[in-house]
C-alpha cells in the first residue's frame, strides 16, 4: 500500500491514455497512425491550456467553475479585435480581461470568504451574461487567416506550435511549482491549508495568486480558440469548466488539493479529447460521449476518496496505537473499601 | 451581550426581505411596461420558470445537509426523454411512464447520494460525474428511439398536456397550483416531519448527529434521492407543458437553482435555510428574469442579474456571520473610542 | 546538570490571554536560558498549549509581553517567532502528507535547493537518522514525523524549540532516541521547552521544571530539587479542601447488584485490555489525562469506532461493536467529550438540542411539537438551565447551560448507563456545582454513571470508585478513601510502580 502511494498519480494517467489508444488501436487499427495519434494531441490544445489554470485552483484545494465562461469571453475579446487587424492588442486585452475575472474570484474567495464553489458559479453567470452584452448577441466572425492559420502550423509536421508552446508552458510552471520556494505553496496549501499557516506561507495569496492564474491560462485557451475554431459564438466555451474539472481529476489532482501537478492536468486533457475521437473510432454513436466522461470521472472521484478516506484513517489508527504503552499490569477488580 | 435572536426570527427577517424585493420588482416592472400588471400575462410567467422552482426547492434538501447538487439539470433532460421513448416507442401509457420516470429520478440522485454518504466524495465532483452521465444516457436513450435526437418526441396525449397548460378562470395557470402544492408538501416534509428536522441536524453537526444516533449516511442519501425526485418531476411537468420530450430540458437551469436555495437563505454550509424562502427566491429569479426580458432586455443578458445576486446575497450572509469583519468592526471602534488599551 | 550561567534567550513577562469570558492566562513570568531543557508539566487546562501558542504567534496576548534575547519583540504571527528562531514541534506532527520529507523539510527556505538539500542531510547524519527523504511524508510512522518535524526545527536554526509531548506516541527505543537528540542540542547552545505528561521523563532529560496549574506558574526550579511526590504535588490545587465526601456517601453494597456495564478485556484503537464494571447507582470515575485513551474507550462503547478484541456488555446484553443507534437503544447515553465539535447544535435552537437524541418518541412521521416542549421544559426545570425561552439559539448560552441541555438530551431517552466525558471542562464555577448536584441526583435514581474527567478534584467529589488509564491501559483502581489527589494525580501521570517491559 505504501508503495502505491509513491507511484505519481500522472504515471497512472499517462498509462491509461496510453492503453486507451493501444486499446481502440487493436480493434481499428487506423487509430495508431502517426498522423491520428498527433491529431488527437493537438486537438487537446484549448483544453490542455484550461486545465493547466485551473489546476492551481484546485491544487490549492478551491475549485472554479468560471474558466468556461472566461475563455468564450476572452476569445470574443481577442476575436473582435483580431477581426479588425489589432493582433496585439486582441491578445494582450484578452489576457488582461482574463487576469481580471480571476482576479476577481480571488478576491470573493480570500477576502470575501465567499466559498469558491459559489463565488465562481456567480462569475460564470456574470460573465457568460456579459458575452452577450459584449457581442450584442452576435458571432464574431471573419477572423484573418493568418491568424487561423496560426493553429495548423506544425513543428516539424508532428505538433502544432500552440500545443508545442503549451507543453513548454507547462513544463516550465511544473518546473516552478515543484521546485521554487513559492511553487511549493500551491500544494502546500492545499495539502495542509494550517500547517502551511504554522509555517508562515500566505494562505491567502496563494489562493488569490492560484486564481489568477486560472484566468490567464483560461485566457490563453481563448486567444487560441479565435485560431483554431475561427468564429466565436456567444455560447463558446459553455461547458468547458466540466470538462476540464473532470480532465484533472482524470489526471491525477485529487479535488481536496495538494495531490497532483500540471503534467497530469495535461494528460487528463489529452484523454478528455480523446474520448469522442475513440468512440467514433470503435463505431459507437458520439453521443456516449458524456455517458463515459460521467462514468469515468464518477468512478475516478469515487476511487480516489476511499484511497483518501483510508490512507487518513490507517493514520489515525497508527497514531492511536502508538500511543498504547506496552507495560505489563495486573490491576484486579476492586469493589468497596478495602 | 444583546440577545442574539432566535433563529425563527432571523428565518423571517430574511423572507420579508424576498418579498418586499419580490414586490419592488412588481412596481418596477409594472412601471415599465404596463403589460407586465396584466393578470393573465403576471400569473401566466410562472410557466416560464416552472422548472427552477419546483428543482430548486427539492435541493434545498441537498444544501441543508451541507452539500450540492448539480445534476438537476441532466436529470430534467434524462426524465423528459424517458418518458417519451417510453410512451411512443415502447407504448406505455403516459401516466405510467412517467412514475416510472419519477422512479427514475430517485435512482439517479440516489447513485450519487450514496457516493456521498458512504464513501465521503465531494458531492460537487459527484454530482458533476452525474450531469455527465445523465445527459449522456439521455442521449443514448435516443439511440433507442425511431426519432432523431434534436427532433424531440411530440404528440402527447391531450390530457396530459393540457392539464399542466390549463388555467383556473383562464389567468392562474395550474402550473402555480401544482408549485402551490409542493412548496406546502415540500415544507411539511422538511420542517413538520422528523424526517426533516434529522435533516437539520445533520447540516447544522454532523457529529453531534450522528452521537445523537442520527442515521447521517441515510439521511444525506436520502436528500440527494428527493432531489433527483424534484428534477424527475420537473422534467414530467417541462414536457407535457411543452408537449415535446427532449433530452436537453434542463441544460441551463443549475445556476439559477443553486442561486434560488442561497437566495432564498439557505446556507451552502448546511443547517439553515427553509423551503418558504427559496420558494420566494425561485419567484424573485424567475420574475427578475421575466421582467427584465418584459422591458426588452435580450434574453441572453439575463444571466447577469442573477450572478449579481448570488455573489451579494452570499457576500452579505457571510459579512454577517464573519467573525474577521466583526473584528475588524471592533478594531475600529477602538480606534474611535476615548478609551485607549495601552500596549508597550 | 548543574544551574547553567548561560544568557537568557527568551523571557516571557505577565502574559495574560482569555478567549471570551474564560481566563487562561493568569500573568505568566518564565524565563528560558540558552542550552537548558525546560520540562514543563501541568494538568489539561493549565494553560501550556495556549502560552506555546503566544509564543509561537499563533495567539496574540492580552497582556504581558516577550523578549528573545534581551530585546521586545512583538510576535503577531507564526513567520516572525519563525524568524526570532523559534519552532513548535506540535504534539500531532503537522506535516504536508503528500509531499516528501525533504519538501516538508525545506519548504518556505529562500536558499537554493541543492544547498538545502546538502544541509538536510549533514543534519540528519548529525541526528543519526536515516531515511529516504524522497518518501511521502504521509506514509511515515508517526515518530518519523516527529523527526521530520524537528528537522524543520533545525534548518531553520532555531534556538528556542518547544517539543509539545514528543514521546507520546513513541514506542520505547525511539523515545531514549529522542532523548540522546535532545541533550545533543542542549550541548549545541538550543534551548528547548519540553512539554509532558510524564513525570519519569523530567528527570531524565530536563535541568529545570516548571509547573503550571489554573493559569499560573505554581513551581519553578531546578530538576534536582525535586522529587517525583513533589511534582505531584505541585500539580495538585492549593486549596485543598478536605474532602470528606466519601463519609457522605454511602456505600454501596456491591455484594446485592448486578453490573450495569461490563467491559471485559476490551481493546481498540487507541486502549488495550481493559476490564472494568459499573453498577447501577454509583458513579466510576475513569481518570488521567489527555491521550490516555478514555474518550476512545467511551466512544468505542458507544459505536463510533471498531473493536478490536474483547467484549462490552450492557445489563447481560452483549453490545460489542454495535452500531450508535443500536447501542443507544439498548440503554447507553454518551455526553461527548468536545461539546463544540461533538455534542451542540450551535446554529439551533434549545428544543432542537433537547430532543435530538430522541426524535424517535417526537412522533411516527409529524413532529410532536407539543412533546418536544414538555420534554425540553422539564430537564430546563429540572436542571435551572438559563434560557431566554425554547427558541434561544443554542450557541448564545454559556457554557455551563449549554452543558446540562446536552445532558438532558443524553437522559431524555431514559438511559440505564450514562458515559459523561469531560461534563464540566469550560463551564463556570456555578453551572458547575449545579451540574454535580444533576449527576448526584441521577446516582441516587439508581442509573448507573461512567464519569471521565481530567479534573481530580471532580473525580474525587463524585466517585464512588475510581480507575486510571495510563497509555491506553488502566493502571491503577481506587476505592473509598484510596480516592484522594495524590494517588490519582499520580496514577494519572504515570508515577506508579509497575513493571515496565521493553517490547
Amino acid at each position: 500500500m505504501i508503495k502505491k502511494l509513491s507511484i505519481p498519480r500522472e504515471t497512472t494517467s499517462i498509462v491509461f491514455l496510453i492503453l486507451l489508444f493501444v486499446g481502440v488501436g487493436s480493434v481499428n487499427s487506423s487509430f495508431l497512425t502517426f498522423n491520428n495519434i498527433m491529431l488527437n494531441l493537438n486537438s487537446s490544445v484549448i483544453y490542455a491550456a484550461v486545465a493547466i489554470g485551473i489546476a492551481f485552483v484546485i491544487i490549492t484545494g478551491e475549485i472554479d467553475v468560471s474558466v468556461g465562461a472566461t475563455l468564450g469571453m476572452t476569445a470574443a475579446v481577442c476575436g473582435s479585435l483580431v477581426r479588425d487587424g489589432n493582433v496585439t492588442m486582441g491578445i494582450i486585452y484578452a489576457l488582461v480581461v482574463g487576469l481580471s475575472i480571476g482576479f476577481f474570484n480571488g478576491f470573493g474567495v480570500t477576502v470575501l470568504r465567499i466559498p469558491s464553489i459559489i463565488m465562481t458559479l456567480g462569475t460564470n453567470g456574470i460573465v457568460r451574461g456579459l458575452i452577450y452584452v459584449y457581442t450584442d448577441g452576435k458571432w464574431v466572425e471573419n477572423i484573418p487567416l493568418s491568424f487561423k492559420s496560426l493553429s495548423q502550423e506544425r513543428v516539424f509536421g508532428t505538433f502544432t506550435w500552440f500545443y508545442f508552446a503549451v507543453i513548454l508552458v507547462m513544463i516550465i510552471s511544473h518546473f516552478i511549482m515543484t521546485r521554487s520556494r513559492t511553487g511549493r505553496y500551491f500544494k502546500a496549501v492545499g495539502d495542509n491549508p494550517n500547517g502551511a499557516n504554522l509555517l508562515g506561507i500566505p494562505v491567502n495569496g496563494t489562493k488569490l495568486f492560484a486564481f489568477v492564474l486560472s484566468g490567464l491560462f483560461a485566457a490563453i485557451g481563448g486567444i487560441m480558440y479565435v485560431s483554431r475554431v475561427g468564429f466565436i459564438t456567444p455560447i463558446a466555451g459553455s461547458g468547458y469548466e466540466m470538462k476540464v474539472i473532470a480532465a484533472c481529476v482524470l489526471g491525477g489532482i485529487s479535488l481536496t488539493g495538494g495531490v497532483g501537478s500540471l503534467i497530469g492536468a495535461t494528460v487528463g486533457a489529452a484523454i478528455m479529447a480523446s474520448i469522442s475521437r475513440v468512440l467514433v473510432f470503435l463505431g459507437f454513436p458520439s453521443n456516449y460521449d458524456n455517458t463515459i466522461t460521467g462514468i469515468l470521472l464518477i468512478l475516478v472521484v469515487v476511487f480516489d476518496a476511499v484511497l483518501q478516506n483510508s490512507s487518513a484513517e490507517k493514520m489515525r489508527r497508527k497514531r492511536l496505537a502508538a500511543k498504547i504503552m506496552h507495560v505489563k499490569t495486573t490491576v484486579p477488580e476492586v469493589l468497596g473499601n478495602e | 451581550m444583546n440577545s442574539i435572536p432566535s433563529l425563527k426570527k432571523t428565518v423571517l427577517r430574511w423572507e420579508s426581505f424576498l418579498i418586499v424585493l419580490l414586490l419592488v420588482e412588481v412596481i418596477v416592472f409594472g412601471s415599465i411596461n404596463p403589460k407586465f400588471l396584466i393578470p393573465r400575462v403576471f400569473f401566466g410567467s410562472i410557466n416560464n420558470f416552472m422548472t427552477i422552482c419546483i428543482v430548486s426547492l427539492f435541493v434545498t434538501f441537498v444544501l441543508i445537509t451541507g452539500g450540492i447538487d448539480i445534476q438537476s439539470g441532466a436529470i430534467v433532460g434524462l426524465t423528459s426523454i424517458f418518458i417519451g421513448v417510453l410512451w411512443k416507442d415502447a407504448g406505455f401509457n403516459i401516466y405510467v411512464a412517467s412514475v416510472l420516470g419519477l422512479f427514475l429520478g430517485v435512482i439517479c440522485g440516489g447513485l450519487s447520494g450514496f457516493f456521498v454518504a458512504f464513501t465521503g466524495v465531494q458531492p460537487m465532483v459527484v454530482t458533476l460525474g452525474g450531469s455527465f452521465l445523465y445527459s449522456g444516457l439521455a442521449l443514448m436513450i435516443t439511440n433507442f428511439s425511431s426519432t432523431e435526437a434534436y427532433k424531440g418526441i411530440n404528440g402527447f396525449p391531450k390530457e396530459f398536456t393540457q392539464f399542466v397548460r390549463g388555467k383556473i378562470f383562464n389567468i392562474i395557470p395550474n402550473q402555480l397550483l401544482i408549485f402551490l402544492v409542493l412548496v406546502v408538501i415540500a415544507y411539511i416534509l422538511l420542517h413538520k416531519t422528523t424526517y426533516g428536522r434529522k435533516v437539520f441536524l445533520c447540516g447544522v453537526n454532523k457529529n453531534a448527529a450522528t452521537y445523537s444516533g442520527i442515521k447521517t449516511k441515510l439521511i444525506i442519501m436520502s436528500t440527494y434521492m428527493l432531489s433527483g425526485l424534484g428534477a424527475a418531476l420537473a422534467g414530467i411537468l417541462l414536457t407535457a407543458y411543452l408537449g415535446t420530450a427532449k433530452t436537453d430540458l434542463g441544460k441551463e437551469i443549475t445556476l439559477p437553482v443553486i442561486t434560488a436555495v442561497v437566495l432564498g437563505g439557505t446556507s451552502n454550509l448546511g443547517g439553515t435555510g427553509g423551503v418558504i424562502g427559496t420558494a420566494l427566491a425561485a419567484v424573485v429569479i424567475g420574475m427578475l428574469r421575466f421582467g427584465l426580458s418584459m422591458a426588452d432586455v435580450n434574453t441572453q443578458y439575463l444571466d447577469i442579474p442573477v450572478g449579481i445576486l448570488l455573489v451579494i446575497a452570499v457576500a452579505i450572509r457571510f459579512a454577517g456571520s464573519n467573525q474577521r469583519i466583526g473584528k475588524f468592526n471592533k478594531k475600529l471602534k477602538g480606534i474611535f473610542s476615548s478609551k485607549r488599551v495601552l500596549t508597550k | 546538570m548543574s544551574e547553567s550561567n548561560q544568557a537568557t534567550i527568551l523571557s516571557v513577562r505577565n502574559i495574560t490571554k482569555a478567549f471570551n469570558s474564560n481566563i487562561v492566562l493568569k500573568g505568566i513570568d518564565l524565563d528560558l536560558k540558552e542550552g537548558e531543557v525546560l520540562a514543563l508539566i501541568g494538568g489539561n487546562g493549565a494553560g501550556k498549549s495556549t502560552l506555546m501558542k503566544i509564543i509561537m504567534g499563533i495567539y496574540q496576548p492580552d497582556e504581558g509581553e516577550i523578549s528573545i534575547a534581551g530585546k521586545y519583540i512583538k510576535l503577531t504571527k507564526p513567520s516572525v517567532s519563525l524568524a526570532q528562531g523559534i519552532y513548535l514541534v506540535p504534539q500531532e506532527p503537522m506535516l504536508f502528507p503528500n509531499m516528501s520529507v525533504e519538501e516538508n523539510v525545506i519548504i518556505g527556505f529562500k536558499e537554493n535547493s541543492r544547498q538545502l538539500h546538502k544541509r538536510l542531510l549533514m543534519l540528519m547524519k548529525q541526528l543519526d537518522w536515516n531515511i529516504d527523504v524522497t518518501r511521502k511524508a504521509g506514509s511515515l510512522s508517526i515518530a518519523e514525523q516527529q523527526l521530520v518535524e524537528l528537522l524543520r526545527g533545525l534548518m531553520r536554526n532555531s534556538r528556542i524549540l518547544i517539543l509539545d509531548e514528543p514521546t507520546s506516541s513513541l514506542t520505547f527505543n525511539e523515545v531514549n532516541s529522542l532523548f540522546n537528540i535532545v541533550d545533543e542540542l542542549r550541548k549545541k547552545g538550543i534551548s528547548i521547552i519540553y512539554i509532558t505528561h510524564r513525570l519519569s521523563e523530567v528527570f531524565l532529560v530536563a535541568s529545570r521544571v516548571v509547573i503550571m496549574r489554573d493559569g499560573v506558574i505554581a513551581l519553578n526550579g531546578s530538576v534536582d530539587q525535586f522529587t517525583q511526590e513533589m511534582l505531584v504535588q505541585g500539580l495538585l490545587p492549593q486549596e485543598t479542601k478536605e474532602r470528606e465526601l466519601h463519609i457522605e456517601n454511602e456505600s454501596i453494597d456491591y455484594s446485592k447488584l448486578e453490573p450495569v456495564l461490563v467491559v471485559d478485556k476490551l481493546s481498540g484503537h487507541g486502549f488495550n485490555d481493559i476490564t472494568f464494571s459499573v453498577y447501577p447507582g454509583e458513579i466510576l470515575g475513569l481518570a488521567g489525562v489527555v491521550g490516555a485513551g478514555r474518550t476512545e474507550l467511551a466512544t468505542t462503547i458507544f459505536g463510533r469506532d471498531a473493536v478490536l478484541s474483547g467484549k462490552v456488555f450492557i445489563n447481560g446484553m452483549d453490545i460489542t461493536g454495535e452500531s450508535t443507534p443500536r447501542v443507544m437503544a439498548k440503554g447507553v447515553s454518551y455526553v461527548a467529550e468536545d461539546r463544540f465539535l461533538n455534542g451542540i447544535y450551535k446554529i439551533s435552537d434549545v428544543a432542537a438540542n433537547s430532543t435530538a437524541s430522541n426524535l424517535k418518541n417526537m412522533g411516527r412521521f409529524f413532529m410532536n411539537f407539543k412533546e418536544e416542549r414538555e420534554i425540553t421544559n422539564h430537564y430546563i426545570n429540572a436542571f435551572h438551565t438559563k434560557v431566554t425561552s425554547q427558541d434561544q439559539l443554542m450557541g448564545s448560552l454559556s457554557g455551563g447551560n449549554q452543558q446540562k441541555v446536552v445532558i438532558g438530551r443524553s437522559l431524555a431517552i431514559k438511559p440505564k448507563l450514562l458515559i459523561l466525558d469531560e461534563p464540566t471542562r469550560g463551564i463556570d464555577a456555578a453551572s458547575r456545582g449545579d451540574v454535580y448536584a444533576i449527576i448526584q441526583g441521577l446516582k441516587a435514581e439508581g442509573l448507573a454513571i461512567l464519569l471521565i474527567s481530567s479534573d481530580m478534584e471532580e473525580i474525587i467529589e463524585l466517585s464512588d470508585r475510581a480507575v486510571t488509564m495510563y497509555g491506553g491501559k488502566i493502571n491503577q483502581v481506587f476505592s473509598g478513601d484510596r480516592i484522594n489527589q495524590d494517588s490519582l494525580m499520580a496514577a494519572a501521570f504515570g508515577a506508579v510502580e509497575e513493571s515496565q517491559v521493553n517490547d
